[in-house]
């Protein structure tokens, strides 16, 4: 039978080319908005690392002010800070914030020669209280504290994910690793720290530690602290003040984790949302197309399929065959389309992983399969309705 | 002759009302994304408020600080312009202002984030802003430093509570006292280089004019006496930078110095897909969107050309009595086709009716900041270009076909295809 329907389609594949390329068309234009789709979701369900609902950032430019005593002027603000009664905790960090849209990208690898090195990783400067800003979960080691003072090397806690990528089948606690020409050693792991905007891709992440000792400002020029719940506008609007009055001619910026981390999703989702809306557009005009196509087509075969109703065919043959005809004409498509979707991996167009693209394979081959499949059930069902008197008769 | 086609075109698409409605569902939603996407590039690169004149505008590209193997890419700082940009001579008036910042204004308790951008008294003269109230500072107040502010309407209106006679108010932003001496019609967000919510005189900024530092975070627009000076402007422009020493003092490895000046279009394009070469970029990204829409209009027009393949056949018997009374291929193919852009006409009206209501939600929802995306005689142009293009795309098959039935199989009503 399936043979038989695979013949019939065959000898017609003149006439079936401009449908059979219609869905080859929506088959790759599935599989390129799926793959996307699949990619972001995946990204967004990867949790932080980190607690951020509390948080604020305070973003603090001396502008040209003169570099002398910038420092002194970020410690007598972070110890005004640290005395108001809403304030849990303040760290200072560098500018590359949680979802502040800057981001870091360096290269770590073993010792200075950077063996096994491993490219992009995210790198944090941070002061110790930053573990109690973020609620920082460590897995292995310790965080830093008073011991890391005296250290010969920069003490740094570093991403699971990169200490295992480092050090296979070896703990990566107490090694020495390289970054920008600096030997760190590794204190401790911490699960991830996604500080890039929820729907990148995660990446390994190093933190460093910023001692008490250093003089020098500019490396970690923001500062993140954990507010009580409740907090709001009149919090921040007397800090403002306060700073200002401290850091006089300084720029200040306040804003809340969650409010940024809002803003960066908005501004991710809405080309995908933008492509999601043109796709469903494609595939709607697609069904419809098909829909109408196979109307006109049953309307043509009347003769014919009152012809094998007359032979004994019954109503349930008939329809089968009907939507049988255009599954195949559908998986001439979709190999067609397999074939194109196979070169996506191979040559990297999306720069996402192989995995996505055999999800959205999968996706899109079922979501084409159903799809063609509704389009071609009620003109079935007109086909097995045509009386074979009637039919014979017009002919 | 062409009103009789019209006349059967309406009746063909009278006959069967589900044919119909598919082909208009897909002629005018395809449009409509293209109106759409077509506006949203128009209203950021076209000519529109403030930048009218932009046949005669060049605007100042991101520097590049080239060595052997690093290489940094940056604003450009405003001594570096004031230095080596501002004694041009080709152009008629320059203008150096900041790339876009924010300040802190509160109205009570309650924050008030201001983008704010920092200019010289050039940039009202080289820009054309729709003032309100008031009028720009001038050159005296900027050469003073006097703490005077120009603010946009809905800014004006969340501040003071009204956007009627502020002028001679305060404003206070980061602290510092500011007077109101214009009020200007707010500007899209889009515009990269001309946006903000309250304009202030670059003297009152913290940037340095003596700082020998090259990378900062300002930009030019150089404003041309005619639209012809502009390639002269661009020469100048190059040898301009091409004098200015290369700033090994603060970048020991630097070998290389390159900034650009180009139309809106072209900065904004080397902006985007961060082009820091000679090139801007604007032919390959048209080239690639050129293809991308070849490839989106496709899916519409097989679909359309589906269909009408098969309404062909209903029309058998009428082609065959064409054909038996002398009518040829060539006249078939003309009817069919006037019929199909009469038809896509229909559907593009339709689009036309729908791009401007999805521009009027996607205006109400605030996604881009006082964006007022509209159509506009190019937008429309462009759309009638459309529509002709997605006509013959979707007619020439079907109606290729059409003209190959043989008079004698259509008269007896054959369907094989």
């Amino acid at each position: 039978m399936i043979r038989h329907l695979f013949t019939l389609i065959w000898n017609r594949r003149r006439a079936n080319f401009l449908l059979i390329a219609e869905i080859f068309l929506a088959f790759v234009v599935l599989f390129v908005v799926g793959s996307l789709l699949v990619y972001n979701q995946q990204n967004y369900r990867t949790p932080p690392g980190f607690a951020y609902e509390q948080v604020w950032c305070i973003s603090l430019d001396p502008g040209a002010l003169p570099r002398a005593g910038q420092l002194a002027t970020v410690r007598q603000v972070m110890s005004r800070l640290r005395a108001l009664p809403e304030v849990v905790a303040v760290g200072r960090t560098s500018s590359n914030t949680p979802f502040s849209g800057s981001t870091n990208g360096s290269t770590v690898g073993i010792g200075m020669e950077r063996k096994n090195s491993i490219e992009s990783v995210s790198g944090h400067l941070v002061e110790d209280d930053l573990r109690e800003v973020l609620q920082l979960p460590v897995v292995a080691g310790r965080w830093f504290d008073k011991r890391d003072d005296g250290a010969t090397l920069r003490p740094a806690v570093i991403s699971r994910d990169l200490g295992e990528r480092l050090f296979p089948r070896q703990s990566a606690l107490g090694q020495t690793i390289g970054r920008n020409g600096e030997e760190l050693r590794v204190v401790g792991l911490i699960e991830q720290f996604r500080a890039d905007d929820p729907l990148s891709e995660s990446r390994p992440a190093i933190l460093l530690r910023v001692s008490p000792q250093d003089t020098a400002w500019d490396e970690a020029s923001a500062m993140l602290l954990r507010v009580r719940p409740g907090a709001g506008a009149a919090l921040e609007r007397r800090m403002t003040t306060e700073i200002m009055a401290i850091a006089k001619g300084w720029n200040v910026g306040i804003t809340a984790l969650p409010e940024q981390r809002a803003a960066q999703l908005k501004r991710a989702l809405t080309p995908l949302v933008a492509l999601g809306l043109v796709c469903v557009f494609l595939i709607v005009n697609v069904a419809m197309g098909l829909f109408g196509v196979l109307w006109q087509t049953i309307n043509q075969r009347r003769a014919e399929i009152g012809l094998r109703r007359a032979m004994g065919a019954s109503a349930g043959a008939i329809s089968g065959q009907v939507v049988g005809e255009i599954l195949v004409v559908t998986t001439f498509g979709l190999a067609l389309g397999l074939l194109v979707a196979a070169q996506f991996p191979l040559l990297g167009v999306l720069n996402v992983r192989p995995a996505v693209y055999t999800q959205a394979m999968l996706l899109a081959t079922g979501l084409v399969y159903v799809l063609t499949t509704l389009c071609a059930l009620y003109p079935s069902r007109l086909a097995a309705a045509i009386h074979p008197a009637v039919a014979l008769r017009e002919e | 002759m062409l009103l009789s086609y019209l006349k059967i075109a309406w009746k063909v698409l009278q006959r069967r009302k589900f044919f119909t409605f598919i082909s208009l569902f897909g002629i005018s939603f395809t449009l409509m994304i293209l109106l759409v996407v077509y506006a949203m590039v128009d209203y950021t690169v076209g000519p529109q408020m403030p930048e009218k004149r932009l046949d005669r505008l060049l605007f100042t590209s991101e520097m590049v600080i080239q060595g052997h193997d690093t290489e940094n890419m940056s604003s450009p700082s405003y001594s570096f312009l004031e230095h080596y940009i501002r004694p041009m001579r080709t152009p008629e008036k320059i203008s150096i202002s900041t790339g876009q910042g924010s300040t802190v204004a509160y109205v009570g308790n309650q924050k008030l984030k201001l983008d704010q951008k920092y200019t010289d008294a050039e940039f009202w003269q080289v820009l054309d802003f729709d003032f309100v109230e008031g009028r720009p500072y001038n050159g005296a107040e900027v050469r003073a430093a006097a703490h005077v502010a120009v603010l946009n309407e809905s800014s004006a209106r969340n501040y003071f509570g009204t956007a009627r006679g502020i002028i001679g108010r305060t404003i206070v932003t980061d602290e510092i006292r500011y007077r109101v001496v214009g009020m200007v019609r707010d500007v899209p967000a889009t515009r990269r280089f001309t946006y903000a919510e309250v304009w202030m005189p670059i003297t009152t900024s913290t940037v340095n004019i003596h700082d020998p530092e090259y990378m900062g975070w300002c930009q030019a627009i150089l404003l041309a006496r005619t639209a012809a000076e502009v390639p002269a402007m661009q020469r100048e422009f190059a040898q301009a930078v091409a004098r200015a020493p290369l700033p090994t003092a603060t970048y020991k490895w630097c070998q290389e110095m390159r900034l650009y000046a180009g139309s809106l279009l072209a900065t904004t394009v080397r902006h985007e897909r961060r082009e820091d070469g000679p090139s801007d970029g604007v032919a390959r990204l048209g080239g690639l969107l050129a293809g991308l829409t070849l490839l989106f209009l496709l899916l519409p027009a097989l679909n359309l050309v589906n269909i009408n393949v098969s309404r062909i056949f209903d029309r058998s018997s009428e082609i065959g009595v064409r054909k038996a009374f002398g009518a040829t291929s060539g006249t078939l193919i003309g009817q069919f086709l006037v019929e199909n852009i009469f038809l896509t006409l229909l559907g593009g009206a339709l689009g036309l009716g729908l791009a401007a209501g999805a521009l009027h939600l996607l205006n109400g929802s605030g996604l881009i900041a006082y964006t007022q995306f509209g159509l506009n005689g190019r937008v429309f142009g462009v759309g009638l270009a459309g529509v002709f293009g997605f006509g013959l795309l979707s007619g020439v098959y079907p109606a290729y076909k059409m003209s190959k039935l043989s008079a004698v199989q259509a008269l007896k009503g054959a369907t094989n295809k």
